[in-house]
């Protein structure tokens, strides 16, 4: 079962090194009077603390599925943190109900969409997907 | 009586160990308490750490979403823990959640919290160095002191049932090694018998250790002391054994023993001085002293005991005992320091009578019982000190002519003659007198309180009178006499030896006078005596200054009227007295051996003018006198033959005469002198013949050529008729023996013409010549002598 698991997560690690030299940014809605976050503020935003914006909007962060290679180098490039860690993370928040994870999109593409459409919504994805219906306000480059 | 296991040693070492692990479980324990309790409060509080540590990662979440309920959940978590009090979650603004436990206590309640609050500062889980909030949990100190003393009860208890069990241990070994074989060893000892030579057994268990070396050093040491004791016992059985010996000998020995002090009180003596000294041992009991014996001089023996203590010296000294039988005894002394003297006693009764007894013998006289010279030494100085001086008159009684009864008739006819005469002395006597035997026949005669020469003549007149009378003896009767000499004491002599002088003197002046048989002495005597002596030195000079002169007296042929011969007489030409006449030195010579000298001055003139006269054709014959005491040794016949050989001369020009005396002392030596002499060629002639005492047989036994008739006869040969027929019986009896015949002392015709009648041949005298020198005696030969005509007769 484990040994499984761990061919699993090798064969899942081959796209995510493929994708690595790529920048991943978080986006918002053009609309959005948020030009520029600080790393604190999309950690605040995507990990919990809290949903406020500096424009006094709610954000609504989205997050990409659990097997996205993106997903992973996000929290990795932003936290230090893997993604078991994260989820570890989540899962104490859980059971309090305090504070909820951010919404699961499908893909990319979705989360461009979201974006695009909603004014709250943040979410994150590679350099490479970003469409001019985004605006960047922040980067992680590859490390 | 202490109990005795109270001493033994398992007591002793069972309250050691327990005092000892006692003292050390107490600081152990101590030490152990605060340490246990240290590392208690320490594993407190890492404890709480780790608690801490449990909740750090969800207070991090908590905080970093400011979750309340997540937080209450983690301190509620926390509160189940029992040492946690209180739980207080605090971020920078606000406190997030707090609780406590119920029925807990905090430090706040105690003085003085034995375990600190913790608190510790959370970071935010996406920021190493961002602290959000800060977890401080307080504990329960009622919990934490619980846990603390819970451990240290724990570890005390454990410590101390080591301790017990290791000091139990400890005895039970002391017991077992040290204790038990000890008392083992202690209970053999004292059941066995070391002196019967039993041996102590170690115990089997400790075969080659230290107890069985004990065991063996008991056994030496047994041994060593049984050995000890039995020597020791020896040393004692020996030690009373000579005790016993010693004590033996001390109370049995012969002689009487004491010890004594300075001042005479004995402190041990044994039963032989009892004996011996008579002393009353039940009168004085306890404090026996010297002076309760019968000492008859007990001042001698203290003066003797003192000397002794005083220079150490022995001393020795004789007392006698006051007791019925004379009882002598000798003391030595020996001192034994502490002022105490030995003394050993000793019975010389015997020894002092033989003493006594010799003494007596020594001064006793053993023919007569008169004490001899020594008593008379001894006794005369104690009566005189007696008398206080008393005067006294002594006495020197000599016995006439006893030489010539000793030599007639022998020595026991003398020792009659003294046994007879010293009792008729003795009859004259008062028993107050004194006699004493001075040696020979002189007896001395101490007449006490006699001071007048009238009182002493009296008894000497007795006693010459006792002396007169004839004394038998072998049924011939001898007629003696005797002279006295007396002096007094003190006028004549104050001593012994001065008044027995003094005596002396008045009897040689009593000898030579004839009248009188007893003298008193005169100091003259003294002078006539030195007189004597100085003449005799005088004498003994004579030869040497060539003063003696030889006179010759002719013996003439009666028949034929001519000179034959002559007789040598020796003359002393004194220088200061004149010619002295012999008879006043022959005698003086006599009395020393200088008349041995003179007789061979005599001989060795004689040869000389024998061989003068020979020379001159004349041949003439000499006889010369020899005395008693050069025969026979003084003139052996070879030193005459020698003497006329040297002149040339032959035997019969020389004619030795004799008298009957010389040859009287010894008669076998005197004739076989004379034999020797006249086989010699010498003629011997008997001189003074018909004197003295030797009777006619004497003629037949000595050897002799000629008779010489003393004068005495011849002189009163004319007027006394006896005389004649005693002379015409020796002419007769000499021509019958075959002897010549000489007649001495002619004076006259008459005697001459009666000599002629008798057939004497040759006569000698005055009438023809008295003797001369020799010058003289040639011219008388010359001259010629006349003889009256053969006819003439003085007879009518």
């Amino acid at each position: 079962m484990l040994r499984r698991y761990f061919l699993v997560c090798c064969f899942a690690a081959i796209p995510a090194i493929a994708a690595a030299a790529d920048d991943i940014v978080v986006i918002v809605n053009q609309k959005t009077a948020v030009n520029k976050m600080s790393r604190d503020e999309v950690i605040n935003i995507f990990l919990g603390r809290n949903r406020q914006l500096s424009s006094g909007v709610t954000a609504l962060p989205l997050d990409l599925p659990s097997t996205s290679p993106e997903r992973e180098q996000f929290y990795s490039r932003l936290t230090g943190k893997s993604m078991s860690e994260i989820n570890a993370y989540w899962a104490r928040l859980i059971f309090s109900g305090r504070a909820s994870p951010p919404s699961l999109v499908h893909s990319q593409e979705e989360a461009m969409q979201m974006v695009a459409d909603n004014r709250s919504a943040m979410g994150y994805v590679a350099r490479s997907k970003v469409a001019p219906s985004v605006k960047i306000i922040f980067e992680l480059h590859p490390e | 009586m202490i109990n005795p296991f109270r001493k033994g040693i398992l007591f002793g070492t069972t309250i050691s160990i327990v005092g000892t692990a006692f003292c050390v479980s107490a600081i152990f324990i101590l030490m152990v308490a605060f340490v246990t309790a240290a590392d208690t409060r320490k594993d407190f509080a890492r404890h709480m750490d780790e608690l801490l540590d449990t909740v750090e990662s969800t207070a991090s979440v908590a905080c970093f979403v400011e979750d309340k309920q997540l937080a209450a959940e983690l301190v509620s978590g926390l509160l189940k823990n029992r040492v946690v009090s209180r739980v207080v979650v605090q971020t920078a603004d606000k406190e997030l959640a707090r609780g406590e436990r119920a029925g807990s206590y905090r430090a706040d309640a105690t003085p003085e919290p034995m375990v600190q609050a913790v608190s510790r500062k959370i970071m935010s889980p996406f920021s190493k160095d961002k602290v959000i909030c800060e977890i401080r949990m307080e504990p329960d100190t009622r919990e934490a002191n619980r846990l603390v003393w819970e451990n240290i009860y724990f570890t005390v208890s454990l410590l101390a049932l080591q301790l017990f069990l290791v000091a139990a241990a400890v005895v039970l070994i002391v017991l077992y090694f040290v204790v038990r074989p000890i008392r083992a060893l202690s209970n053999n000892l004292h059941s066995i018998d070391a002196a019967a030579g039993e041996k102590l057994l170690s115990p089997k268990e400790h075969q080659g250790n230290e107890i069985a070396r004990l065991t063996d050093d008991i056994n030496n040491l047994t041994g060593i002391l049984v050995d000890a004791l039995q020597n020791e016992h020896q040393l004692r059985t020996q030690q009373e054994i000579n005790e016993q010996k010693y004590h033996s000998i001390f109370d049995n020995a012969g002689s009487g023993i004491f010890i004594a002090d300075v001042n005479g009180h004995i402190s041990s003596f044994n039963r032989s001085f009892v004996l011996l000294t008579h002393f009353p041992v039940d009168e004085h009991g306890q404090s026996p002293k010297l002076a309760h014996a019968p000492w008859r001089d007990h001042e001698r023996l203290m003066e003797a005991i003192r000397v002794c203590v005083e220079t150490g010296a022995n001393q020795s000294v004789d007392l006698k005992l006051d007791t019925e039988e004379p009882c002598w005894l000798n003391v030595i002394l020996t001192d034994s320091g502490n002022d105490q003297v030995q003394g050993v006693v000793s019975d010389i009764t015997q020894a002092k009578q033989s003493e006594t007894t010799a003494l007596q013998m020594a001064v006793t006289d053993k023919l007569t019982g008169f004490s001899n010279r020594l008593g008379l030494e001894r006794y005369l100085p104690d009566a005189i000190r007696h008398r206080h001086g008393e005067p006294l008159a002594m006495m020197l009684v000599d016995i006439k002519g006893f030489k010539q009864i000793n030599g007639s008739m022998g020595m026991s006819a003398g020792d009659t003659v003294l046994k007879v005469v010293s009792s008729r002395l003795k009859g004259c006597l008062k028993n107050t007198d004194w006699l004493a035997r001075l040696g020979g026949d002189e007896f001395a005669v101490v007449l006490h309180g006699v001071s007048t020469q009238a009182a002493a003549e009296s008894v000497a007149i007795r006693i010459i009178g006792a002396f007169r009378q004839p004394i038998e003896i072998d049924e011939t009767s001898i007629a003696s006499g005797c002279d006295i000499g007396i002096a007094f004491y003190p006028t004549d002599g104050a001593d012994l030896p001065s008044l027995l002088r003094s005596a002396e003197f008045a009897l040689s002046y009593a000898k030579t006078t004839a009248s009188k048989d007893f003298q008193f002495f005169m100091p003259e005597m003294v002078v006539t005596a030195e007189q004597h002596r100085k003449l005799e030195t005088e004498l003994h000079q004579s030869i040497q200054r060539d003063e003696l002169r030889l006179f010759y007296q002719p013996i003439i042929d009666l028949q034929e009227g001519r000179i034959v011969g002559a007789e040598a007489l020796v003359r002393w030409q004194h220088p200061t007295r004149g010619l002295v006449p012999p008879d006043a030195f022959i005698p003086l010579a006599e009395e020393t051996d200088f008349i041995c000298n003179i007789g061979l001055w005599v001989l060795e003139t004689a040869c000389r003018q024998l061989a003068a006269w020979q020379a001159a054709g004349q041949q003439l014959y000499l006889s010369v006198n020899v005395s008693a005491r050069q025969i026979p040794d003084a003139l052996p016949p070879e030193l005459i033959l020698e003497m006329l050989k040297r002149h040339g001369l032959s035997a019969d020009a020389l004619a030795l005469e004799i008298t009957e005396g010389v040859l009287l002392s010894d008669i076998a030596k005197g004739v076989s002198w004379l034999k020797e002499l006249r086989d010699a060629g010498f003629r011997v002639y008997m001189d003074d013949f018909g004197t003295g005492y030797s009777s006619l047989s004497y003629l037949k036994r000595f050897p002799i050529d000629v008779v010489k008739v003393d004068k005495s006869f011849i002189r009163d040969m004319d007027e006394e008729t006896n005389d004649r027929v005693l002379v015409q019986a020796i002419i007769a009896m000499a021509e019958a023996l075959g002897l010549q015949v000489v007649a001495e002392g002619v004076e006259n015709e008459c005697q001459i013409s009666l000599l002629r009648q008798m057939g004497c041949r040759y006569g000698q005298g005055y009438y023809f010549s008295k003797p001369i020198p020799a010058n003289e005696f040639d011219l008388l030969k010359q001259k010629g002598i006349y003889l009256p005509s053969p006819k003439s007769s003085c007879l009518t």
